[in-house]
């Protein structure tokens, strides 16, 4: 990818909300997105536009209306009357700033209309440009389907006629899952990824900017009030999460004096709100868990016996494998290496998945059992690490073999 | 854009004397939101239909058309009737497919219509 991969990627979201709240129509947003692109790839290195958003915004916008124009022509096989509106040149110069469109076009995939198994993908892909692959990873699914998943969807949209606006507020709770949801994995998406390279840069601005107009929204709904929490407390370590080598450090062995103690009073001002509601669910108990891995900001250790209690918690909410693979990392280190291996043992058919092999490698590891926790390094080195994570686990295994 | 409401009625809703009021309940209702959605130009068709007893399906092969006594599937929900609507969008067709009236165990199907330029 060129040196401008970032700069394209971190004004997707912004842009093609605007362009397919303008245009109503997501396919010919995503298309006249690329396209901008692509013309942004041949033409920046030449001469680099100041506010690369805007520029990709009023490219993608001149060529969906040019598009549109075109199909229009050629349904009426007429040609069309001189245009009022200004050229496509004088409409590059103007100064238009892109509207805000995000929340309103996640409201629109997060529609209870469309497949419940499908609405937080499809948005991922939509606001944030997730790849198909990357998706079906997210989602464990296989790619074909989540291609077809999100076509369909896209295709109800359009002729269903599904409303591009916010709804009000009688409609929220039924939307309010999927958009958490959508949030969620965003957020995963971009705290695998420890230096925000790749696909995920600019995601964890993203979801901190958007968790927090959730908040203002529904000042109320004490999950949406736990996502915006559990973002900051990850958020605020982030400085701390990459080594001077660039590879990854894990919360407990992180620097406290990088962490921003700013960020995690917000957190914890938005979980006791969250509290006083009175209705726990999963993302509360997450951030509660990420909550006590900031613990060491105030000089005490890592609280790992709560840490475990909490992922007990949250297995009877969210009794999902990934759940279960953090579950056995904290028992391990509260109740010792063999309690956490026993709880390993209970996942199954999480081989192929990356965390399950870095817990495996770090349980047996904790046992002593060093022959196979340098295996489990090097199968989860074989399961497409992001560089910060790569060097970790190379450290690590260094580390074994030393 | 114009919607058609299905009314998938579960079968024997009506039946017996208790299901005999839920009919005058559910028709006077129906009755009171036809006239509310035609004055403000929203309703363009509509009707109940009468029951599946009196339904008759042909039925088209290569061979020809065969008639067959009854509805095309033996469902435990029936087509009672439908509502044709023309709104701005999808949120509004299905706001007042929440009005529409039923008994429990109904289902509301909301489907745009295709609508070919003149």
């Amino acid at each position: 990818m060129s040196r401008f991969g970032p700069l394209i990627h971190a004004s997707r979201p912004r842009v093609v909300a605007a362009l397919a709240a303008r245009l109503r129509d997501l396919d010919l947003a995503e298309d006249a997105f690329s396209e901008a692109c692509a013309a942004a790839l041949t033409t920046w290195p030449g001469q680099p536009p100041r506010d690369p958003g805007a520029w990709l915004w009023r490219a993608a916008l001149r060529r969906a209306l040019d598009a549109r124009r075109r199909a229009a022509v050629r349904e009426r096989a007429v040609l069309d009357p001189p245009s009022p509106e200004p050229t496509p040149e004088e409409a590059l110069m103007a100064h238009e700033p892109i509207p805000d469109e995000r929340l309103r076009l996640i409201f629109v995939c997060c529609h209870p209309a469309l497949a419940a198994d499908t609405r937080a993908a499809l948005t991922l892909k939509v606001v944030c440009g997730l790849s198909t692959e990357r998706l079906a990873r997210a989602f464990f699914c296989a790619e074909p389907a989540m291609l077809q998943r999100i076509t369909r969807a896209k295709r109800k949209i359009a002729a269903a006629g599904v409303p591009f606006e916010v709804p009000g507020p009688a409609a929220w709770p039924e939307r309010l899952e999927a958009v958490l949801t959508t949030l969620e994995v965003a957020y995963a998406q971009a705290y695998e990824d420890a230096a925000l390279a790749g696909e995920t840069a600019g995601f964890a601005d993203e979801v901190l900017r958007l968790s927090g107009l959730l908040v203002e929204l529904t000042p109320d709904e004490p999950e949406a009030l736990g996502l915006a929490a559990l973002v900051r407390f990850a958020e605020a370590r982030r400085p701390a999460r990459l080594d001077e080598r660039g590879a990854m450090v894990p919360p407990e062995r992180q620097d406290v004096a990088l962490w921003r103690a700013d960020v995690i009073a917000d957190g914890v001002a938005l979980l006791d709100r969250a509290a006083r509601a009175g209705r726990s669910g999963p993302r509360q108990i997450l951030a509660a868990i990420h909550a006590s891995h900031c613990a060491r900001i105030e000089g005490r250790p890592t609280p790992w016996a709560d840490i475990a209690r909490l992922y007990d918690a949250l297995m009877v909410v969210r009794p999902t494998a990934a759940t279960a693979v953090n579950r056995a990392v904290a028992i391990g280190e509260a109740r010792g290496a063999a309690a956490g291996l026993a709880a390993l043992a209970d996942v199954e058919g999480m081989a192929g998945w990356l965390p399950y092999q870095a817990a495996r490698a770090h349980l047996c590891a904790l046992a002593r059992r060093y022959g196979e926790a340098a295996e489990a390094l090097g199968m989860a080195l074989r399961l497409g690490p992001a560089p910060a994570e790569r060097l970790y686990l190379e450290q690590r295994l260094r580390a074994l073999e030393g | 854009m114009q919607y058609m409401i299905l009314i998938y009625e579960p079968a024997g809703a009506y039946a017996g004397s208790e299901g005999r009021t839920a009919l005058e309940e559910v028709v006077a209702k129906h009755w009171a939101l036809a006239a509310e959605l035609t004055a403000q130009g929203i309703q363009k068709g509509g009707a109940g239909l009468q029951g599946v007893e009196t339904a008759t399906t042909l039925v088209r092969s290569r061979d020809g058309d065969t008639l067959h006594d009854g509805p095309f599937a033996e469902t435990r929900e029936h087509l009672g009737g439908y509502y044709l609507i023309d709104v701005p969008d999808l949120d509004a067709a299905l706001a007042i497919a929440r009005r529409v009236p039923g008994v429990a165990g109904t289902k509301i199907e909301v489907r745009p219509v295709i609508v070919h330029d003149q």
